[in-house]
């Protein structure tokens, strides 16, 4: 063989044919990039109808005493808002879809470590989200997202609905966490060492086991909830001995690190963009991967910060507190970093890169505020006011969805073989800009000046705001419209792309585009980190992936 | 015997053969996963454990009124079934790796009757306290709820047993290649683990 | 690498808005926009200030860079598309700037914010405390006040007098905020939350619900409707003409669910260990041997009849054996929940002597 690839017998070598069929192709799938776009063509609908409840709200909210909706349907759309943002668009679009479809070709393997767990994790997803909705049939949950109790006792089944569903998509996300640790683990190329591995990699590396662990233990809260209200057992009912503080407890230890999972992947996103369109390595590569880490775990020590006004014992409010300010350094080096990374480059706008810097400005605003509500004499008169949905709102929307429509921008060739259309995408980003910011900026003084959240009806001094705000978020909406229908319209009328249209380094350019089932012909082997671009690409054994020579046979029998 | 033949059928040609490269990395990449999993079943307790450990220090006392108190002799001796199924899961695993396939079936036959034992002795229990799970405030939300799901994976473990059992009888195993013994083997343990931990919070608390 | 006179001029653009921002933070009126009606609020307003002081300037900085970076290393159209940027992959001097001076800045908000945490955290207050309960229901507040029987729909509280107040809910969480007071309290049922404040300035202020209690949430604050509580910080002698009256008002409220016997029981002879039995048997669903505001239904029972700082009962009336007796002879219905009279709990007057013997071992 005249090329230097590795044959061991093992995984790498272990080809299945090509599937045949269009049910084996694009609907039951096995192939981590068919499940990939199928999370994110999933999430995508999703995100249309959160959206969707978004605008109601904000039609609503045009008029301090309400009228559009009863209260009881205004409670029930911003629950069901809510679930569906966290749960069904922005975690599986960042882990389970951008995380299949670009990390394990990122890591030169030729899927993920159980293709099968993989394919019904997916499945899982659309099934939990129409259990979803169908609560509204029986009675919508109303208490938010977090449907307090005892609160969440009262009502209709579609509560308990909301458990088992929300139950269900949490299963699947747990199953993609442990596919994800196992496969960056056990299946790197050789030589892909841990500081060889890109960004992206690390921000799913260390996602993973919070996926893992936290969204088990919002499982337990989950089936405690469904348990009390299906079965009378008094885990939240104080009446009879239960806690309404434990749902807190429970349900927060898990939702603080689900804020993490739906940035770090975000931060893996945007830092393989930034080199790319830089063209210049990543500032700081090794301090982003430990402050990753840092993230992670500091993640699961500060969930009680969301419960400084609830009447938790003031000992206990303070390590909490100390801890929710530190998570503010590890986050401020990477911001630090980035910025970094744009000094001396040659910057190029692509929309992929637009949304990237997007990102930078809005997430460290969101970040700002995080700082503020961790001081709890500040957090005492914020808790429970617009100033925390503005502050979610910035790290999330201005945070996460930059991320995500940046990496959709950006890989989108990978999966079509085609670019999205550069025009559309610089308008979708300009109106996304200044949408956002109008929606979600007044609402850090709407907060401080007394509208609490979740209120169907408000003070009528607030009306002139929120009508500003309701008016920018339609500009909003339009954005990811165009979005949406510039990745409809481009898998047909897109420039075809070739393999690597943005010069990138990482493997998955160097492979055609859409990638081959099989991903690569021979394994590479990886000598170093690849964002130097003085240096050529730091592999071997790539010579034969773009030439027309025929894919793979399987090695041995199957 | 008739089913030591039908057994030893199952393995002719295969018992020795030597594990490829293919399997030890899948191996490597099954043991991994089903530690993350067991991993992810022991925060799933340890949510339950910590709602128990709080609902007792926060609210009525334990146990809270009108509860029943718990039967320390039973549990006891309960556990010490448990226990035992778990040696006998280990000696069924060694047998197997020292390739004796009858000492292998008869423990780990026995191991399923243990775990069997185990479960009727938890619905005596049940029955003695004589109280519901919704109807017995928090005591019903602590005890039941953890005994509850523990005897629920004793009952997939005895189920998972069993598959397995069958499993080697058609030959699935080979005196090389037994990942799927060793994981079974695994879990069993792990809920042995589990009560251990149970055990000491309800009854010795 | 070099460091142009672009980067030092966009430097200076930063100290310079850094500044400016400070100014801004330092000097903006914020009571004129919401007043600060309680002793702590000038301090909470404080520390807002040098949070937001500070991340101005740190936005100003990183906006600052971006925008700079953005528009001095654009690509141009002369350059080839082979051209690289500088190679720069970290240093280690920068970096560790970039990290100590952010941890150096933590640091001192840490310890600011864990002093002022110290300052407003419920302490026992000294002197003389007005001690007042406030309890959340769907969808109203309502208030109760030593001495008073029955509940007050309005929050009236004299000037300059340290407050202790405890909020608890009925049905399900609500919260307690008074904007202009920069406190908040959830109001959770089967937990007793305390806020100890003095009020300092004379006004009416609104109370608005911040946790979320179901279909009419928005609609539980002030102004709303008559059935809507505002807070109202008088003079003293407005106060107290107020406190007159309605005590006055409410003088034949009664919490009791039925009046067994208008004879007084005869408290001798009460035996404390058949107390405790009794206790056991009949009280402890509902009352924890704990402290006051260990709630399991009712309030914790630790020190009711010795405690100075022991709460007056759910009456009104203040905790003496006598009273003691008189709500276990005719109940209470109140909104947590009914504690049943002397004929439904099946006590005699001689069960009655003995719990409150019982009671009064408690200390």
């Amino acid at each position: 063989m005249a090329v230097a690839a590795v044959h061991s017998g093992g995984i790498a070598d272990h080809i299945h044919p090509e599937p045949e069929g269009f049910l084996r192709k694009y609907v039951f799938s096995l192939d981590h990039k068919i499940i990939g776009i199928q999370y994110i063509v999933t999430a995508g609908i999703f995100m249309i109808l959160a959206g969707a409840l978004a605008e109601l709200i904000r039609v609503q909210l045009m008029k301090a005493n309400g009228g559009f909706m009863t209260p009881d349907t205004y409670n029930a759309v911003f629950t069901m808002h809510g679930s569906t943002m966290v749960w069904f668009v922005i975690i599986p679009l960042l882990t389970g879809g951008f995380g299949n479809l670009v990390m394990p070709v990122q890591i030169g393997a030729r899927d993920v470590a159980f293709p099968w767990l993989n394919m019904i994790a997916y499945w899982i997803f659309p099934v939990a989200g129409l259990m979803l909705y169908s609560s509204f049939l029986m009675g919508a949950p109303v208490a938010g997202w977090t449907e307090y109790p005892p609160m969440s006792l009262q009502g209709g089944a579609g509560t308990s609905m909301w458990c088992a569903a929300v139950f269900l998509v949490g299963v699947g996300s747990t199953m993609t966490g442990m596919n994800f640790l196992v496969t960056i683990l056990k299946m790197r190329a050789p030589g892909m060492t841990f500081t060889r591995m890109p960004l992206f990699v690390w921000g799913q590396f260390v996602t993973a086991p919070l996926l893992m662990i936290a969204t088990t233990a919002l499982g337990a809260a989950l089936a405690a909830l469904f348990i009390q209200r299906e079965f009378g057992v008094p885990f939240f009912d104080p009446a009879k001995g239960g806690s309404a503080l434990l749902w807190q407890h429970m349900f927060w230890f898990y939702s603080h690190p689900a804020v993490y999972i739906m940035i770090l992947p975000a931060f893996g996103m945007i830092s393989e963009v930034f080199p790319t369109f830089a063209r210049k390595p990543i500032f700081g590569y090794k301090m982003i991967a430990f402050s990753s880490c840092a993230i992670a775990i500091l993640g699961f020590m500060v969930w009680a910060h969301h419960m400084f006004t609830s009447g938790m014992a003031p000992t206990l409010q303070l390590p909490f507190m100390v801890l929710t300010m530190l998570i503010a350094i590890p986050t401020g080096v990477k911001i630090f970093s980035w910025t970094a990374t744009l000094f001396g480059g040659i910057l190029e706008f692509s929309t992929a890169m637009l949304y990237s810097v997007g990102f930078l400005l809005l997430f460290t605003i969101g970040g700002v505020t995080g700082v503020f509500l961790a001081a709890v004499p500040f957090d005492l008169h914020a808790h429970g006011t617009y100033f925390i949905v503005a502050h979610f709102h910035y790290v999330i929307a201005g945070g996460s969805v930059m991320g995500a429509l940046a990496a959709l921008y950006y890989w989108y060739p990978k999966m079509t073989g085609r670019l999205m259309n550069e025009k559309m995408g610089k308008w979708s980003f300009w109106l996304y800009m200044i949408g956002m910011n109008g929606t979600f900026l007044p609402m850090h003084w709407l907060g401080l000046w007394g509208m609490p959240r979740r209120y169907a009806v408000y003070d009528p001094q607030f009306q002139t705001w929120n009508q500003i705000e309701s008016w920018f978020s339609f500009v909003m909406t339009a954005s990811i419209l165009l979005t949406i229908f510039n990745a409809l319209w481009s898998i047909k009328y897109g420039k075809p792309s070739g393999p690597n249209p943005w010069k990138a380094r990482t493997l998955e350019w160097q492979i055609p585009s859409p990638m081959p089932y099989y991903n690569f012909k021979h394994i590479p082997s990886v000598f170093s980190a690849p964002y130097d671009f003085a240096e050529p690409l730091p592999y071997r054994g790539l010579e034969e992936e773009l030439t027309d020579s025929p894919p793979p046979v399987p090695v041995g029998a199957h | 015997m008739a089913v030591a033949s039908v057994t030893h059928a199952g393995l002719v040609g295969r018992p020795y053969e030597e594990p490829d490269q293919l399997y030890l990395e899948t191996r490597e990449l099954r043991v991994q996963g089903f530690l993350l999993f067991m991993v992810s079943d022991l925060v799933l307790f340890s949510s339950f454990i910590f709602a128990y450990l709080y609902l007792r220090n926060t609210g009525q006392g334990w146990p809270p009124p009108g509860a029943p108190k718990l039967d320390l002799a039973l549990a006891a001796i309960n556990s010490v079934i448990l226990f035992g199924s778990g040696a006998t899961m280990h000696f069924a695993l060694e047998n197997w790796k020292h390739r004796h396939f009858m000492k292998f079936a008869n423990w780990i036959v026995l191991t399923i009757v243990l775990g069997a034992l185990f479960l009727s002795g938890q619905l005596i229990e049940y029955a003695k306290l004589a109280v519901g799970w919704g109807s017995s405030g928090i005591f019903g939300a602590g005890f039941f709820t953890l005994t509850g799901m523990h005897g629920f994976h004793v009952f997939c473990g005895i189920i998972y047993l069993t598959v397995l059992l069958l499993q080697t009888l058609q030959g699935k195993y080979t005196f090389t290649k037994y990942t799927g013994l060793t994981l079974g083997t695994l879990y069993w343990h792990f809920v042995d683990v589990i009560w251990v931990v149970l055990f000491s919070i309800f009854y010795l608390y | 690498m070099h460091l142009d006179r672009g980067f030092w001029t966009a430097t200076a653009v930063i100290v310079l808005l850094s500044l400016a921002g400070l100014l801004f933070w330092i000097f903006v009126p914020i009571t004129g926009i919401m007043p600060e009606a309680v002793d702590r609020a000038r301090q909470i307003d404080l520390l807002y200030r040098f949070l937001a002081a500070s991340g101005t300037a740190l936005l100003a900085a990183v906006f600052g860079y971006i925008f700079y970076f953005v528009f001095r290393f654009r690509r141009r159209p002369n350059q080839s598309p082979d051209e690289i940027g500088l190679q720069i992959h970290d240093n280690h001097r920068l970096e560790f700037w970039w990290t100590l001076i952010p941890a150096l800045y933590i640091l001192a908000l840490a310890i600011v914010s864990v002093n002022l945490f110290f300052q407003i955290e419920p302490v026992n207050a000294q002197g003389n405390t007005l001690v007042v309960e406030a309890l959340g229901h769907q969808w109203y507040y309502t208030f109760r006040y030593p001495g008073i029987h029955g509940e007050v729909k309005d929050l009236h509280l004299p000037v300059g007098q340290p407050v202790t107040m405890h909020v608890s809910a009925y049905d399900v969480i609500h919260s307690f905020w008074i904007p202009d007071m920069r406190l908040k309290a959830d109001m959770v049922p089967g937990l007793i939350n305390t806020l100890v404040f003095t009020p300092t300035r004379v006004g009416k202020y609104e109370l608005l619900c911040t946790e979320f209690c179901g279909e009419f949430h928005g609609e539980m604050r002030s102004g709303t409707s008559q059935d809507h509580a505002w807070v109202y910080i008088e003079p003293r002698a407005k106060y107290q003409a107020w406190y007159d009256a309605t005590q006055k008002a409410q003088a034949n409220v009664s919490d009791a669910i039925q009046v067994v016997s208008s004879g007084a029981v005869n408290l001798s002879g009460g035996n404390p260990a058949k107390g405790h039995a009794i206790f056991v048997a009949k009280c402890s669903a509902c009352h924890a041997l704990g402290p006051f505001d260990q709630k399991i239904v009712g309030p914790g029972l630790k020190g009711v009849l010795h405690d100075p700082q022991h709460p007056n009962l759910v009456n009104g009336e203040k905790a003496t054996p006598e009273d003691v007796a008189k709500i276990l002879q005719n109940g209470f219905n109140g909104p947590m929940g009914t504690m049943p009279n002397q004929t439904s709990n099946g006590l005699s007057d001689k069960d009655i002597a003995d719990l409150v013997a019982y009671l009064n071992t408690l200390k």
